[in-house]
C-alpha cells in the first residue's frame, strides 16, 4: 500500500517532526514494514506491506490512526458536514444479510469545475490518473485517503427499485472493465428491476457508470461482508481496489460518511445539487466485548503488566474498555475486525508497548529430549560418508517433464497419479519417480562446464501413484562418470566402472547388487531406497563379537573358467564346499584379479581367488588347509573350471 | 678411452652421467638411469653396439675398446651407488633423502554435502542442545494439514491454485506450501502424550513448494525449518531468548535479534525476526539495505485454535513456533548472487559452498 508522506501527516499532525528514517522504524515497529520511499513529483511516497488482518489501515487516515495510538497524539478532525437524511427517492431494499448497511443519496450534476490540483496530484501519488469526472475522481481520492469504497451510478440509467441481492444462476453482468460476468448465487450484486448493475464491493456495471454526459447521479456507500466480497473477488479474478478494502474488512461506521463526503465533493467540485440522501439497513452491532485476563497478559508479554496500562493502549486503539478485578473487557472498533481472542488483545498492548519491551528468557526444559529421528540419522550420516569419499550431495526440483519421468517410471507407478492439476508448466507436472533423470541431466552440466569426473548423490523422495494420492519413498541415488584418478604421480587415469559404484553401495551396506544402470556413455547410476540400506544403529557400541588371536592362512587358487562364467554361483559352490570341509575355520573367499588375454585357451578367463583360513583356538597346519583347498578345487571342477598351469 | 668416435649425444650423456648417478634418491630412480644407459633395448650401450656392427672394420677395435670401457664404468658408477642405496633403505633413512616434501601429495579426493543441508543440520545441531529433536513430514499434504490445522481461513488466498501445487487426479491433495503442517501432525501425534513427555519440542527442517517462477530470487521450491515448543506458561520472552541463543549460535556472539509485529493465522502474537547483519555486525551494508538487520524468520505464539484443532487444552499448554527460509537465509550469510545456483547442482559451487562437516 503507499502512503503519501502529505496526506499522512494531514491526517496526523504530530508526525510533522519526523524524519523519513524515523518514520519508516517506527511504521516497522508497529507491524507496517516500509518496502520503499521514493520522491514523485516532489511528494515523498512510502511503499508499505500490510498484512492480511490490518484492513483498517488500508489508507492514509487508517495508517494515520494507529500511528496516533503509538504517538498518543490527536488525529485531525474529519472535514465532514452530516448531511440532512429524507425519503428514498428510489427505494433501495436489503435482501442480504451481507449488506447491513447502504447509504446512498442522488445530486444533480452542474458544471464540472474539473478534479482539484491537489487532489490529481494525490491520486497521482497512489498511482492513478484522475479522469477529471468528479464523481469518480472524488470516490477513488475518499478511498485512498480514507479508506472507503464507493460507487457512483448514472442515476438516469437505473430502473425502479434497488436491491441489494444474491445473483441468480444464468444472470450476466458487463462491468465497467468491459468484461461480461456470469454471475451465480454465491454473488452478490446491486440490481435494479432490469438486472445485476454491479458486484457487489468488486466493480460496478457498464451500463450504469459515470460517464462524461451524466446529468444526474446516485452514491453508493455501503458496508459488504469481508468475506463474500474476496470469495467474489477470488471467483471472477477481479480483484480491484475496493474488492481489496472491503475484503480485508471496511469501517461500517464509515458508510453515511463516506457518502456525505462524496456528495460535499461534488458539490465543490461539480455544482452539484442534493436532491436526497438516504440510508437502508444500519451499521451492524458492535462486535462481542473481548475478555482479557491479567494472568494471560502477562504470560504472553513475560512479564506483569497493569491492567490500567493495558486499558490506556487499548483506548487509544478505539477501544471501550472495562476493568473488573483481573480481568479487562474491551470492545473493539467499528473498524477493527481482527481483536476477537484474548491473545488479540495481548498483542495489541504489546505492539503499542513496542517488542522492544520483551525480555529474553530461555523457556525450562520440561521434559526429556526425545531421540533424534533415526531415519534423520541415516540420512544426515550417508551424506557425511558419501561427501567424503567424494560424492557431491545435490538438491533438485521435486517435479519434471512427463517425458523425463516416463524413462525410469515402472509401469506400475502410472504418471497420472503423480500429476500437478496446475504446474508452472509442462516441463514441471510431474512428481518424479525416479531421482535419477534429474542427477543425469545435473552430471551432464558438470561434464558440459569442463568436469572430467562427476561424483554426485541426491537424497530425497520419489513418488508412488496410489489410490489415496501419491505416497512418498526416501531413496539414495548416486551418478558416477568420467575419469578417475590420474591428477596424481601415484595413480592413473581410467574410466569409471560399474564395479567402483557397486563397491560405494556396498560400503553403505546395500545388499545383494543393486541395478547399476548407464545412463549415458560412461555415465553410471543407481538408486537405493533408504528402506534397503542399514537403519541408524541405536546402541553406541555393538555387542561383544571374539575374534582369533591365532595366525591367518591364505590360499590362491589361479581357475581357468568360462568367460561367461557367473562368479557367484563359482563362488557360492566353493564356498559350500569347504564350509562343509573347514566349518569356522573357513573365513571366506575373494576375487583377487581378473585376467582374459588371448594367450589364454578360447573362451576362457582367469580367476585368481583368494581362500582364508583361520581357528579360534590353534594355529593351523599346512596339511588340514590343503585338504580344504582341495576340496574347494574339486567343487571348482564340477562347474568346468582348471587349475591354471 | 677415445671418446671422439662417438656421437655427440651419447658424450654428452657421459658428462652428465656421475650428476644423474649421485642424484638418484632412490632404486628406482637409479634403475631408470641404467635402462637408460645400459639397458638391452634402445639404450645408450644398445645403440653403441649397434654403431659397432656398422662401423668400418679397421676402426672397429678401436671403437670396441672405448666402448667396452664406457659401459664398465657406467655398470660400476652404478653398482656402488645401488649398495650405497640399499645400505640407506636398511638404515630406514631413504624416505628422508629421497622424498621431496615439496612435492605435492596425492589428495584424498573429497565431495561435499549440500549447503542447504549444511545449514539445516547445523540448525538441529543448534537446538538439539535445547532438547528439540527432529521431525519429518510427506511434501504431499492435505489441506486439512496445510491450512485448516493452521487457522488458515477457507478463503485465504493462499489456497488458491495461483499460490498452491494440487494433484490432478486427487482432489484436495497438494504439495504443502511450508513446513507448518507438520506442526499439526506432530501435536495431533503427541497430543495423549503431552503430559507425560512434559510438552513438545522439535525442529522439522524440510523441502516446499509454491507456485513461484523461477528466477534469481525464487523458486518452486525451497527449504525451510520450522521450529515448535509447546509447555507451561510460554511467552513472547520464551521465544525471543530461544532465537537469540539460536541467532547467536549461528552467526556469532555478535548476534542480537529483533521482533517486529506481524501477522501469520497459526501465531497470535505473531512476529517477524530480524538478526543484527552476519556481515557488517549492524554498521549497514549493502546485504542489510543500510539498516544493520535482515529479516530471516517469522515466529509467533502458537494460536488456540492450532492447539484446539490438534486436541491440546489451550488454557494449560502454550508454545511457540517459528519458521526460517534456508535458501533466504543461506544467500545473505554467503552472499550468493542468485538462488538458481542451489538448484544448479555445479560441483565447483557445491566443493566450496558445502565442504564436508
Ligand atoms: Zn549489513
Amino acid at each position: 500500500m503507499l502512503l503519501e508522506r502529505r496526506a499522512l501527516q494531514t491526517e496526523l499532525p504530530a508526525l510533522a517532526g519526523l524524519g523519513n528514517v524515523d518514520l519508516c522504524e517506527l511504521l516497522a515497529s508497529l507491524g507496517f514494514p516500509v518496502d520503499g520511499v521514493e520522491t514523485k513529483q516532489g511528494e515523498t511516497i512510502l511503499e508499505v506491506d500490510i498484512t492480511a488482518n490490518r484492513g483498517d489501515t488500508l489508507s492514509q487516515r487508517g495508517m494515520a490512526r494507529d500511528l496516533a495510538a503509538k504517538l498518543k497524539a490527536p488525529l485531525a478532525s474529519l472535514p465532514h458536514t452530516q448531511l440532512t437524511e429524507g425519503p428514498a427517492l428510489f427505494p433501495v431494499r436489503l435482501e442480504a444479510d451481507a449488506c447491513p448497511i447502504y447509504a446512498t443519496a442522488i445530486l444533480d450534476l452542474g458544471a464540472n469545475a474539473g478534479t482539484p490540483t491537489e487532489v490529481v496530484s494525490f491520486l497521482a501519488s497512489m498511482g492513478s490518473n484522475a479522469k477529471q469526472l468528479p464523481a469518480v475522481d472524488a470516490s477513488n481520492e475518499l478511498l485512498h485517503r480514507y479508506g472507503h469504497p464507493t460507487h457512483a451510478f448514472d442515476a438516469d440509467t437505473l430502473k425502479g427499485t434497488l436491491l441489494v441481492r444474491w445473483g441468480r444462476e444464468g444472470e450476466t453482468l458487463r462491468t465497467l472493465d468491459g468484461v461480461d460476468r456470469k454471475l451465480t448465487s454465491n454473488d452478490l450484486v446491486i440490481a435494479d428491476e432490469a438486472g445485476a448493475i454491479a458486484l457487489a464491493g468488486v466493480m460496478g456495471g457498464d451500463a450504469t457508470k459515470v460517464t462524461s454526459d451524466t446529468k444526474r447521479v446516485l452514491l453508493e456507500s455501503a458496508w459488504f461482508d469481508p468475506r463474500v466480497v474476496r470469495r467474489m473477488a477470488h471467483r471472477h479474478g477481479l480483484h480491484s481496489d475496493a474488492s481489496y478494502r472491503f475484503g480485508r474488512g471496511a469501517d461500517p461506521a464509515m458508510a453515511k460518511i463516506a457518502r456525505d463526503l462524496l456528495a460535499a465533493r461534488l458539490q465543490a467540485w461539480a455544482g452539484a445539487t442534493l436532491k436526497g440522501a438516504w440510508t437502508a439497513g444500519q451499521i451492524p452491532e458492535a462486535r462481542p466485548a473481548v475478555t482479557l485476563r491479567l494472568g494471560t497478559l502477562g504470560r504472553i508479554a513475560g512479564a506483569p503488566i497493569d491492567l490500567a496500562e493495558a486499558a490506556a493502549h487499548l483506548v487509544q486503539l478505539g477501544c471501550s474498555v472495562k476493568i473488573q478485578g483481573e480481568e479487562l473487557c474491551a470492545v473493539p472498533p467499528t473498524w477493527r475486525h481482527d481483536l476477537a481472542l484474548e491473545e488479540d488483545l495481548a498483542e495489541e498492548v504489546l505492539r503499542l508497548r513496542g517488542f522492544d519491551c520483551i525480555d529474553s528468557v530461555l523457556p525450562p526444559l520440561e521434559g526429556a529430549p526425545l531421540p533424534l529421528a533415526p531415519n534423520y540419522l541415516q540420512a544426515r550420516n550417508l551424506a557425511y560418508r558419501l561427501a567424503h569419499v567424494g560424492f557431491h550431495q545435490t538438491v533438485t526440483l521435486g517435479f519434471i517433464s512427463p517425458d523425463a519421468d516416463a524413462a525410469f517410471a515402472g509401469s506400475d507407478n502410472p504418471a497420472e497419479g503423480r500429476t500437478l492439476g496446475n504446474p508452472l508448466g509442462q516441463e514441471y507436472s510431474v512428481m518424479r519417480a525416479s531421482l535419477l533423470t534429474s542427477l543425469r541431466a545435473t552430471a551432464e552440466l558438470n561434464l558440459r562446464q569442463g568436469a572430467k569426473e562427476v561424483k554426485l548423490f541426491e537424497i530425497g523422495p520419489i513418488y508412488r501413484s496410489t489410490g489415496n494420492g501419491p505416497s512418498e519413498v526416501m531413496v539414495l541415488a548416486l551418478v558416477w562418470t568420467g575419469t578417475l584418478g590420474g591428477e596424481d604421480y601415484l595413480t592413473r587415469a581410467r574410466a569409471v566402472q560399474a564395479a567402483d559404484l557397486l563397491g560405494v553401495a556396498r560400503d553403505l551396506g546395500a545388499q545383494g547388487t543393486p541395478q547399476v544402470r548407464e545412463l549415458g556413455e560412461g555415465m553410471l547410476a543407481l538408486e537405493i531406497p533408504l528402506a534397503d540400506l542399514p537403519a541408524h544403529e541405536e546402541r553406541i557400541i555393538p555387542k561383544f563379537t571374539p575374534f582369533s588371536r591365532f595366525p591367518a592362512l591364505e590360499r590362491d587358487l589361479s581357475l581357468l573358467v568360462d568367460l561367461a562364467q557367473p562368479y557367484a554361483v563359482l563362488a557360492s559352490a566353493m564356498t559350500e564346499a569347504v564350509g562343509k570341509a573347514a566349518g569356522e575355520c573357513f573365513k571366506g573367499l575373494g576375487c583377487v584379479d581378473v585376467f582374459r588375454h588371448k594367450s589364454l585357451p578360447a573362451g576362457r578367463q582367469a580367476w585368481l581367488l583368494r581362500l582364508r583360513f583361520q581357528a579360534g583356538d590353534r594355529t593351523l597346519t599346512s596339511d588340514e588347509v590343503d585338504g580344504w583347498v582341495t576340496a574347494a578345487l574339486e567343487a571348482a571342477r564340477t562347474l568346468g573350471a582348471e587349475l591354471r598351469g | 678411452m677415445d671418446l671422439t668416435l662417438l656421437p655427440p649425444d651419447i658424450t654428452a650423456a657421459h658428462s652428465g652421467f656421475e650428476l644423474a648417478v649421485a642424484a638418484c634418491a632412490d632404486l628406482d630412480a637409479l634403475m631408470r638411469l641404467k635402462g637408460e644407459f645400459t639397458g638391452r633395448d634402445g639404450s645408450h650401450a644398445a645403440r653403441m653396439m649397434d654403431l659397432l656392427k656398422t662401423a668400418p672394420k679397421e676402426q672397429k677395435r678401436e671403437l670396441g675398446a672405448a666402448i667396452n670401457g664406457l659401459k664398465n664404468a657406467w655398470e660400476e658408477s652404478i653398482k656402488k651407488r645401488q649398495s650405497e642405496l640399499e645400505a640407506s633403505k636398511k638404515r630406514g633413512t631413504s624416505l628422508a633423502s629421497s622424498w621431496d616434501p615439496d612435492l605435492p601429495p596425492p589428495m584424498p579426493a573429497h565431495g561435499a554435502r549440500h549447503p542447504l543441508n549444511r545449514l539445516m543440520d547445523r540448525l538441529v545441531d543448534v537446538f538439539r542442545p535445547l532438547g528439540y529433536h527432529v521431525e519429518e513430514g510427506p511434501e504431499t499434504e492435505t489441506e486439512a494439514h496445510n491450512f485448516d490445522g493452521l487457522n488458515i481461513p477457507e478463503d485465504h488466498p493462499a489456497r488458491g491454485s495461483a499460490d498452491t501445487f494440487y494433484f490432478a487426479a486427487h482432489e484436495g491433495k497438494l504439495l504443502r506450501t511450508h513446513t507448518s503442517p507438520v506442526q499439526v501432525r506432530v501435536l495431533k501425534r503427541l497430543a495423549p502424550d503431552i503430559e507425560k513427555l512434559g510438552g513438545i519440542r522439535f525442529l522439522a527442517p524440510g523441502r516446499v513448494y509454491r507456485k513461484d517462477e523461477i528466477d534469481p530470487t525464487h523458486s518452486p521450491m525451497f527449504h525451510q525449518v520450522e521450529g515448535m515448543l509447546v509447555g507451561h506458561n510460554i511467552g513472547m520472552h520464551h521465544l525471543k531468548g530461544t532465537l537469540a541463543y539460536a541467532m547467536k549460535a549461528l552467526f556469532g556472539p555478535a548476534a542480537d535479534v529483533r521482533f517486529r509485529p506481524s501477522y501469520f493465522p497459526f501465531v497470535e502474537p505473531g512476529c517477524e525476526v530480524d538478526v543484527r547483519c552476519p556481515l557488517c555486525g549492524g554498521s549497514g551494508c549493502r546485504v542489510c539495505k543500510g539498516s544493520g538487520w535482515v529479516e530471516i524468520l517469522g515466529a509467533g505464539l502458537v494460536h488456540p485454535n492450532v492447539l484446539r484443532f490438534a486436541g491440546i487444552d489451550p488454557t494449560i499448554w502454550s508454545g511457540f513456533a517459528f519458521g526460517m527460509g534456508v535458501e533466504r537465509t543461506a544467500m545473505m550469510v554467503s552472499q550468493t548472487p542468485d538462488l538458481r545456483l542451489f538448484f544448479e547442482n555445479d560441483q565447483r559451487f557445491l566443493k566450496a559452498m558445502g565442504g564436508l562437516d
